[in-house]
């Protein structure tokens, strides 16, 4: 959170999340407001009633106001999951081509971070390794594990997906922030899970084209 | 109402009485004692993990002494403190408000007990061993919990305990359904069930439903380990990802096995404090069902990062889940609407109980959108949002629990000037902890590790959530004061010191073996209150 916009974000995907963390978060914040305001309204106001032998109002049940705090919420979390749905789908939308193919896998305790055509990073928790990543560009990420689940994630991009013993997760990252971002598993692994992390550093296309071709950073 | 006294022989009060006891109200005192006493235990787990964490780099424990406390916290708040206590209250309870003599099946209720007592001691047996208790979590995931990363007996100890809880469960909740079914005193139809005794049928049939599942998945596990099984690994055939599915598909379930109960003490004691009838009785009891069904088809939004699941399904079926939860507040809030409003310390623990738990529907509702998940998964967000719906919500309603029912279960009433300290250092101490831990997820601190690095946010706002957690302490401290302080004086209460309206206050303070010497007429869910108010029409708005 050091950006101008909440959640500050990095990735073009990530401005989508942080759309939908905008919503749920006016939406969920203006709901808590209200029924927070009607449980103290309720205290501050009957709460001072004296208590005499006389009995309040026994009255109970009115079908309408049932109906509609029923139906009005009901309304609500339906336009919430429409929104959701299509924010959901617009983050894993995978491009057809993407620019560049990384193969990340995940073990107790370190990263592997092997790009196609390319190099191939290696890093422990002792030593983190650094995943270099095209500005603008799309990077496809291939997500697999030779051990226990772990998962990867970045929290700048607001993102991240598990790492499962026999399947391959793949997902689209397309950076529009120059920067490093710290990423870590998330998904408890053992001793060192604290300490299994990675860096991203996202540079211009014309310095990553030199690295991965050249291997210099 | 009160029991003639002379003429009843009281009841034998040695050691051995008590072991070998049927009587509903002296296991509800034992499950509630027992789950108390795991719950010191795992307040004070807490208080390490929380002050290893008071700063960066810290090394008050190591990773796998983190890894066994978390372990253990999160096993014994769920499994031996916050469902078992409602199983105590329950047990205690659900006879006395329908007006029978005892549950259904005694033994078998004694023997549910005694499982659950030694499961619990089998899961901490772990932490006398070489290799440590089990540090595979509370949810143990497969392959870690498997025996080629987690070789010691802890890992076994625990699956074994847990196995033992969760039949002790499935037992007891048979009895509790076919108590409140058949056992109803004449005149006690379905619909003048107390609101609670209502809440614990839904909650006995998500019970019956869900810990099957988990006794399966313990079930495997135990055969991966020790018979040659393969049954979550992909290797050889086997799939990682139904660990998980077996595992919340009954986790889920189990959220509202934790938190149902406590609908129920929440909606028995704002009618009390209001002098107004529960406002909605048929919404509050079809919410509850409506809860009950929907969280059935809602675990894999735990598996929204798998990329293994339909994401778009299980979100949409847990937005739905706030529309019944909306209800109940709504009814809640109506029934204090226009009323006599006091607050004794229940009441004020029921206050606390809504001021908390509305933040954690609100992020739970946030958490069911993939999109927030994606951040928010396996962070500190998460552990904000659940520890408001099971600390803020269900251990506040346990505590105004404690505080109504103490007078009906011992005969003496709990102190209100130390139950306000109480009140107040809990709920300060509470939101004190867990408000940062929101702010600590989206920065980017993950669950379950032992130690952060001093960036950003993460070192005042993990000191500000330490601090808090230790005012929690003195909260709790206080509390035994009170029941140490109270005991000691040894005010006797009448039958019904609050007022009250369930069938449980015609009855003495404690209540005599066979729970009523004549039982007056049942004609609303207020018998209590109709007894106090003839002048009325039971059936009144109905």
């Amino acid at each position: 959170m050091h950006g101008q916009t909440w959640p500050s974000v990095a990735t073009t995907q990530a401005s989508v999340l942080a759309s939908d963390w905008r919503i749920f978060t006016i939406a969920g914040l203006a709901v808590a407001v209200l029924v927070w305001g009607l449980i103290l309204f309720a205290m501050a106001r009957w709460g001072r009633a004296r208590r005499t032998d006389a009995l309040p109002p026994q009255f109970r049940r009115n079908n309408a106001l049932e109906i509609t705090w029923t139906a009005i919420p009901l309304v609500i979390v339906c336009a919430l999951f429409v929104y959701t749905y299509h924010a959901e789908a617009d983050v894993e939308a995978l491009a057809t081509h993407p620019d560049v193919r990384v193969h990340v896998n995940a073990y107790r305790w370190g990263w592997t971070f092997a790009y196609t055509g390319g190099p191939t990073i290696d890093g422990t928790a002792a030593d983190p390794p650094q995943m270099l990543l095209p500005l603008g560009r799309t990077t496809r990420i291939e997500l697999t594990t030779s051990d226990v689940t772990h998962a990867f994630w970045v929290p700048d991009f607001l993102f991240k997906r598990d790492a499962i013993p026999g399947i391959v997760n793949r997902f689209d990252l397309a950076p529009d922030k120059v920067g490093t971002f710290l990423g870590r598993c998330t998904q408890f692994c053992g001793l060192q899970h604290a300490h299994m992390t990675f860096t991203v550093r996202v540079v211009p296309p014309d310095a990553f084209d030199r690295w991965v071709h050249g291997g210099a950073s | 109402m009160s029991a003639a006294a002379a003429v009843v022989e009281p009841p034998r009060n040695d050691l051995l009485s008590w072991i070998t006891t049927t009587d509903h109200k002296r296991i509800g005192i034992l499950y509630m004692l027992t789950t108390l006493g795991y719950f010191a235990v795992a307040g004070a787990l807490a208080l390490v993990i929380r002050t290893q964490l008071a700063r960066p780099e810290n090394s008050v424990v190591g990773p796998h002494e983190f890894a066994q406390l978390f372990t253990l916290h999160g096993t014994a708040m769920i499994f031996l403190f916050i469902a078992p206590f409602a199983i105590g209250l329950a047990n205690f309870l659900i006879p006395l408000q329908i007006g029978a003599p005892d549950m259904a099946f005694p033994r078998l209720n004694a023997m549910g007990y005694w499982m659950f007592l030694f499961g619990g001691l089998i899961v901490f047996a772990g932490a006398g061993t070489s290799e440590g208790a089990a540090a595979a979590g509370w949810t143990s995931y497969a392959p870690l919990s498997e025996i080629k990363v987690s070789s010691g007996i802890g890992q076994d100890l625990w699956i074994v305990g847990v196995f033992l809880v969760s039949v002790a469960t499935i037992l007891t909740a048979i009895n509790f359904v076919t108590t409140a079914f058949i056992y109803r005193a004449p005149g006690m139809t379905m619909w003048r069930l107390p609101i609670f005794t209502w809440e614990m049928i839904a909650t006995s049939l998500l019970i019956f439903m869900a810990f099957p599942a988990l006794a399966a998945d313990l079930l495997l596990l135990f055969v991966d380990r020790h018979l040659g099984g393969h049954a979550f690994d992909p290797a050889y055939g086997g799939n990682a990802v139904l660990w998980q599915h077996l595992f919340w598909f009954f986790g889920h379930p189990e959220v509202y096995v934790m938190i149902l109960p406590y609908f129920g003490v929440i909606s028995e004691i704002i009618p009390v404090f209001s002098r107004k009838p529960i406002f909605g009785y048929t919404g509050l009891v079809l919410a509850a069902f409506a809860i009950a069904g929907l969280s059935m088809g809602v675990w894999a939004h735990h598996m929204f990062t798998t990329g293994a699941v339909n994401n778009p399904f299980f979100s949409f079926m847990s937005f739905l889940i706030a529309v019944p939860t909306g209800v109940k507040f709504f009814n809640w809030i109506a029934t204090m609407w226009r009323g006599q409003l006091t607050f004794p310390t229940p009441m004020l623990f029921c206050m606390g109980f809504l001021m908390n738990f509305l933040l954690g529907g609100v992020t739970g509702v946030m958490v069911a959108s993939p999109p927030v998940d994606f951040q928010a998964h396996d962070s500190y967000f998460v552990v904000a949002h659940f520890h408001y719906t099971l600390g803020g919500g269900s251990l506040f309603a346990i505590f105004a629990a404690l505080f109504f029912w103490w007078p009906k279960i011992f005969g003496v009433k709990l102190g209100e000037t130390l139950g306000k300290w109480c009140f107040w250092l809990l709920f300060i101490g509470f939101n004190v902890t867990f408000l940062p831990m929101h702010f600590l997820g989206i920065e980017g601190m993950a669950r379950r590790v032992s130690t952060y690095p001093a960036l950003g946010n993460l070192p005042i706002l993990n000191l500000i959530a330490t601090l808090g957690s230790y005012v929690m302490l003195a909260g709790a401290v206080v509390f035994a004061v009170d029941v140490i302080a109270s005991t000691l004086k040894r005010e006797p209460v009448g039958d019904d010191p609050w007022g009250a309206n369930s069938l449980e206050w015609a009855t003495s303070s404690p209540p005599p073996e066979h729970n009523f010497e004549r039982l007056p007429p049942i004609r609303s869910e207020r018998p209590v209150f109709d007894l106090r108010h003839p002048e009325l029409d039971p059936e009144a708005g109905r």
